[in-house]
């Protein structure tokens, strides 16, 4: 492992029961990165996802975090060693207002969850950063709108300003754009790729469409049928034949 | 460093209301003060229920085990004699805190129909132990209670034999009460509370542990449900397992959802239809659950919100969350 290394997975494997999802996944993701991992709907993605940040426990395998070790850890403990996530379907507190859904991880980096009185609003060095983490994704404007009544993009907004909130080392995105118009979908680009020259943390998300992929990501790695099956830069994997047969298929030739 | 931001028409309504329950036992008749007395009593445990039921999503069905324990632990130290109003207070508050931590540490890691059933099952084991442990809680009978605590304060020794004294005991301990419940709700803890009933997998994703913000939350509605049993064992003179059954812990339910989950005080002018209903009805008929089943049906149906929440949002056009 070198130095640099945040994110290091070795030999991880899940099963739902009887069922193998992914097997025997190693990779290492330098400080700072921006990588992806790729490969079709059904390929073990989210899986993945869920096993290296805390929904539940790998079956085979160990995932370290700056160097320690993260493994089955439960969710809560993963995201105060340093990373925190998106899911693929918008996961926010609907009922609250967007302030309200940027207070809440403040709040708990704080360590005032438990703090049973005074009135958040009134905390001036949260709101302050509540109202930069708004500004990082644009969303300062509808600061006091409740979520349920903002547009799609904008609510996946929502979630990737709870996601940097905390300020995590590694950010793991499951399908950024999963179910925008191409319009929101290029805006996500361009935000995930200012807030990755600007801030230094390493991003790690899977993506089903390869456009995005390829004009987002420097490293990327593709899951075919639960294995690693290639990783790379992205000229390097549009050269990969193995890559070309099983996934990429037509689309790269056309 | 508690300030608060408090929108200006809650605080005037507040204020007003207030009022009229400190002027009101000088203009009622002294029966319409006992039946304040007890609709102060049943909305601090309505409101305290509602702490779980409309800022965490959790749906008790035990409340009535912690108001039994304060009522119980009040009658237990009227009975060995002590008197001072404080200690009994204190040891009602803490006797159903530490019980509602134990129920709480083993339920909270349920949801919805799960965490109902855990919780009405725990409330049948400390009415079956109220119920059949005769030499300690007189069983079926209850405890009666003969003499009152006192309270000196400012050199004023103050007891509280006649129901308007009673009534201003339970107006200030249910006025200070609220008030903490009031600050909890509107705290850090509070938002992350909301949070955790609106999606609790997002509050573990980034970094709350869910079930000991639910275990606090459990907690502190035991503490205040009990000190609600205390004054009612003082009121009522008597602690009985009733208390403790489930159909006495569907009472905060109700009164809950009659004047709406979704705000601060819903519960409380709940508690107060409640019982004002019931005094209406019981002039006609003795059917009064018909009647309350008759009421509950549309306000489920048409009043989402429940009554007050219906109101407010009407008339001040405010979120009710
Ligand atoms: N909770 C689950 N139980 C059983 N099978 C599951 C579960 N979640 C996903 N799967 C299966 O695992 C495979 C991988 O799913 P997933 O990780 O969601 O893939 P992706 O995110 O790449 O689309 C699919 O075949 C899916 O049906
Ligand atoms: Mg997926």
């Amino acid at each position: 492992m070198s130095t640099g290394d945040v994110l290091q997975i070795k030999n991880l494997g899940h099963s739902y029961g009887k069922f193998k999802v992914i097997e025997d996944i190693s990779l290492s993701i330098g400080k700072g990165e921006m990588s992806a991992l790729i490969g079709p709907n059904g390929a073990g993605k989210t899986t993945f996802y869920n096993a290296i940040s805390g929904k539940f426990p790998p079956t085979r395998g160990k995932v370290f975090l700056n160097g320690n070790d993260i493994t089955g850890l439960p969710s809560y403990r993963v995201v105060d060693k340093g990373m925190c996530r998106s899911f693929q379907i918008t996961n926010i507190f609907n009922d609250l207002s967007v302030i309200e859904n940027v207070f809440s991880p403040l709040i708990i980096q704080q360590n005032k969850h438990f703090k049973l009185y005074g009135n958040i609003f009134n905390d001036q060095q949260i709101n302050e950063k509540a109202m930069q983490t708004l500004e990082q994704v644009g969303l300062t404007d509808r600061a006091d709108q409740v979520v349920a009544n903002l547009a799609y993009g904008d609510k996946r907004l929502v979630e990737m300003a709870i996601v940097l909130a905390r300020e995590p080392s590694v950010v793991l995105l499951d399908e950024p754009t999963a179910g925008m118009n191409p319009e929101e979908t290029e805006n996500m680009i361009n935000l995930i790729k200012k807030l990755a020259k600007n801030s230094g943390t390493t991003f790690f998300i899977t993506e089903h469409d390869m456009k995005v992929v390829f004009s987002l990501a420097e490293k990327i790695y593709v899951l075919h049928q639960g294995h690693l099956l290639a990783c790379g830069n992205p000229q390097e994997i549009r050269a990969n034949e193995q890559v070309q047969e099983a996934y990429l298929g037509r689309k790269v030739h056309a | 460093m508690i300030v608060l931001k408090i929108k200006y028409h809650t605080l005037i309504l507040t204020g007003i209301l207030v009022t009229l329950l400190f002027l009101s036992p000088l203009v009622i008749p002294v029966y319409w003060v006992i039946l304040l007395s007890e609709i102060l009593i049943m909305g601090l445990m309505a409101v305290s229920f509602n702490l779980l039921l409309g800022y965490a999503g959790l749906l008790s069905f035990g409340q009535g085990a912690f108001f039994g324990l304060g009522a119980y632990t009040a009658a237990l130290m009227l009975q060995a004699g002590y008197e001072n109003l404080f200690l009994i207070f204190l040891a009602g508050i803490l006797v159903a805190m530490l019980a509602a931590l134990i129920v709480g540490f083993f339920s909270v890691r349920l949801d919805e129909i799960f965490f109902a059933m855990i919780t009405l099952a725990f409330g049948m084991m400390f009415f079956s132990i109220a119920h059949n442990w005769r030499d300690v809680t007189g069983g079926s009978d209850g405890l009666p209670v003969f003499n009152l605590p006192n309270l000196q304060l400012f050199g004023l020794d103050l007891t509280f034999y006649s129901p308007i004294s009673m009534y201003y005991l339970i107006f200030t301990t249910v006025l200070i009460a609220l008030f903490l419940l009031w600050l909890v709700v509107h705290s850090p803890f509070g938002l992350i509370l909301k949070a955790t009933r609106e999606n609790k997998q997002r509050v573990s994703f980034v970094g709350g542990n869910v079930r000991k913000l639910r275990i606090v939350a459990f907690t502190i509605s035991g503490a205040f449900t009990g000190l609600a049993g205390v004054l009612f064992c003082l009121f009522n003179n008597m602690a009985t397992p009733e208390f403790m059954h489930w159909s006495f812990s569907t009472k905060p339910i109700i009164m809950a959802i009659i004047g709406g989950t979704g705000s601060f005080f819903g519960p409380l002018f709940g508690a107060g239809i409640f019982f004002v209903l019931e005094q209406i009805i019981i002039r006609y008929t003795e059917n009064w659950m018909f009647f309350l089943g008759i009421i509950l049906v549309p306000v489920v149906l048409f009043f989402p919100q429940g009554v007050f929440g219906t109101l407010q949002n009407r008339f001040f056009k405010q979120r009710s969350k």
